[in-house]
């Protein structure tokens, strides 16, 4: 297991399109890939998840990788939140 | 019926009411959980292959922007949490519909419960979605709206995107509903597709009827079911005036901003969002006048970052490219809090620590900005503006702390404008007296109109008591006004007017006289503003200007503008 402290840096948050194109990202990968916040974890291959968790601008998360892969899938998922999404 | 006008203009046809479809069912115990898995993906299969087909027409019809919502209901049926679940529940014995309602229902509970605006609007999405896939499951025909006959106004409860998407604005004359506001999405579609929209009428599909005539006049908020004869009337020489006023002035789009002797002026917007640089764009703004930084500060939990910052101030100025975008520094206090900063409660926060005061103390949050704002200008055609200036010291004191940062760049070797114009804000009394000596330290000026009339006559606008005050007409606000961008002209710098004041019919002959160059106005206005500012003459300005310089009280001015005017 691999895991990463981020801060969410774009504007809107996790709405609904980096939240899909996260999701989109992260369901490519075999490994488990959760995201904790505030003491919950959530989903992160679900769009519905990542929207419901609430994450906002300069929220801190964890993104928390577990299986094959893990290390590509932590590498990818890091860079897509602090580069904010493209946004 | 009263609502909320969400898009202009004034539509008369017949209501076609769009009931939703009871999507009730039985639910029943599954014996074959893989046969009910397959029918369940037969559904989303198809629903995903309607709503890229609306998604392609949307493209067409309204633009890719609006478009990329109906994709990301695609994203939602496909999530592979929500699918998992459903499988998991029909596994349990559970039928399609119910397995995929309670999971949906799940998400809209969560969703509308949530503190921020934007995910509760996303509960409005998963109910578009959830109402799609039910429809499907259960074999529902939807109304198609595409198929509406021509002179149509379409009433439902809600309009959600995958109806917008069917829309023949051909045949659709007006919407009317019982929820939404000005920012939901349905409204903001209905915008781009100019067809007249009233949202949030209270039990509107209890009280029309199929077929009934309605008017829908979406600029005061009103529809009106089975009008007499004498309001059918009145409201098509009213929509026939509305249409003919926005072809009139749709003549000035694209034309420069000239007086009728051929002065030209600037026009620009007042803008909140750097997405609202492309709106200023889209009203044919000449670049934005006044950019207002405080939305960045608002609905977070901390100050912004230098580089949060930075992108919002980039992504405006590539939008305007090479038209001026003038940034505000932070304006907060007053009426505009952000509880993070930690303000203490003032007895009189109209005067207390407010904006370019509070930056001053604060230098590591205004450091940040003004660092942000300069590597921004980079890409653009960026200036400075501080607002609420009172005494010279505030403009030198901001001014050094510009040049500061000017050269930490430099030595980072992080690339900026070195010729970045600084201005200020005349917004006060005391800037209005002391004009000629600011105006030695600014390099433009923009009158604050909102302010300037509060703070010269020391009159609240909320306050009903006292509201009979506040008027820039009044001869103390207009001489204010007049003393500004007199110093402004013998000192050589632009001056600009970013309140309302600046689309004011009445106001514009008076500022043409008195020699302002540059009008900031709310993007919607711009057109306006461009065939009001081409009927003068400054002859004719001076003329006006003269006469109303004389009056002694603001009804009198009012009286002699309106009269010929």
């Amino acid at each position: 297991m691999v895991s990463k402290v981020l801060t969410v840096p774009n504007a809107q948050g996790f709405h609904m399109r980096p939240a899909s194109t996260f999701a989109g990202a992260m369901g490519k990968y075999p490994c488990n890939v959760t995201i904790n916040f505030n003491g919950n974890n959530y989903n992160a291959k679900s769009t519905l998840n990542l929207i419901a968790a609430c994450m906002k601008c300069g929220s801190e998360i964890e993104l928390i990788c577990d299986g094959d892969q893990e290390n590509e899938a932590l590498a990818e998922g890091a860079k897509m939140i602090e580069d904010g999404f493209g946004e | 019926m009263k609502g909320t006008g969400v898009s202009a203009g004034i539509g008369i046809g017949k209501m076609l009411l769009i009931e939703e479809h009871s999507l009730e069912y039985t639910p029943k115990q599954v014996d074959d959980a893989q046969a009910e898995k397959k029918r369940f993906k037969d559904a989303i299969d198809v629903f995903c292959k309607n709503t890229e087909a609306q998604a392609e027409t949307m493209k067409k019809t309204v633009g890719e922007k609006e478009a990329e919502i109906m994709l990301g209901h695609i994203s939602l049926v496909q999530d592979p949490f929500l699918l998992g679940e459903v499988d998991k529940l029909i596994d349990g014995g559970q039928c399609a519909e119910a397995a995929f309602e309670s999971m949906c229902d799940m998400f809209i509970q969560i969703f509308s419960s949530a503190d921020d605006d934007v995910t509760k609007q996303r509960a409005a999405d998963v109910r578009d979605v959830k109402a799609g896939v039910l429809g499907l499951l259960l074999g529902i025909n939807e109304i198609k709206l595409s198929e509406a006959p021509a002179g149509t106004v379409i009433c439902v409860k809600e309009l959600t995107p995958s109806m917008v998407a069917e829309i023949n604005k051909e045949n659709i004359v007006g919407i009317v509903t019982e929820t939404g506001s000005t920012t939901s999405h349905s409204a903001i579609l209905a915008r781009v597709l100019e067809i007249p929209a009233v949202m949030s009428v209270p039990d509107i599909m209890k009280q029309a009827e199929n077929g009934v005539q309605a008017i829908v006049d979406g600029i005061k908020g009103n529809v009106i079911l089975s009008p007499g004869e004498a309001e059918l009337a009145e409201y098509g020489e009213k929509r026939e005036k509305y249409l003919k006023e926005k072809q009139e002035l749709e003549k000035y789009r694209g034309k420069p901003t000239v007086s009728a002797d051929g002065t030209g002026y600037e026009l620009v917007c007042n803008i909140g969002k750097p997405d609202d640089a492309a709106k200023a764009l889209e009203f044919d703004g000449e670049g934005v006048g006044l950019f207002r930084t405080e939305f960045l500060f608002m609905d977070k939990t901390s100050v912004p970052t230098e580089e949060e910052q930075f992108k919002e101030y980039k992504k405006a100025a590539m939008i305007l490219k090479d038209k001026p975008l003038i940034i505000r520094t932070l304006d907060i206090g007053g009426d505009k809090d952000i509880p993070y900063l930690g303000l203490a409660k003032e007895e009189n926060p109209f005067m207390g620590f407010r904006a370019i005061r509070y930056c001053l103390k604060n230098r590591g949050l205004f450091r940040t900005q003004l660092r942000a704002i300069l590597r921004a200008s980079a890409f653009g055609n960026i200036s400075i503006m501080f607002p609420l200036i009172t005494c010279v010291e505030e403009v030198r004191e901001g001014k050094a702390l510009v040049e500061e940062l000017k050269a930490e760049l430099r030595a980072e070797g992080i690339e900026f404008n070195e010729g970045i114009k600084v201005g200020i804000m005349t917004e006060t009394a005391a800037a209005g007296i002391i004009a000629d000596l600011l105006a030695k330290e600014s390099d433009f000026f923009s009158i604050g109109t909102n302010d300037l009339t509060g703070y010269t006559m020391a009159a609240d606008r909320g306050n009903s008591d006292v509201s009979y005050l506040y008027s820039a007409l009044q001869p103390s606000v207009l001489r204010m006004i007049r003393a500004i961008i007199t110093a402004a002209r013998e000192n050589n710098i632009p001056v600009g007017m970013c309140g309302e004041a600046a689309a004011d019919p009445m106001m514009i002959p008076l500022l043409i006289s008195f020699g302002l160059t540059e009008f900031s106005v709310s993007a919607p206005s711009v057109l306006k503003v461009r065939k009001c500012i081409s009927c003068w003459t400054k002859e004719k300005a001076d003329e006006i200007a003269e006469k109303v310089m004389a009056l002694e009280t603001a009804e009198d001015v009012k009286e002699y503008l309106s009269s010929v005017i």
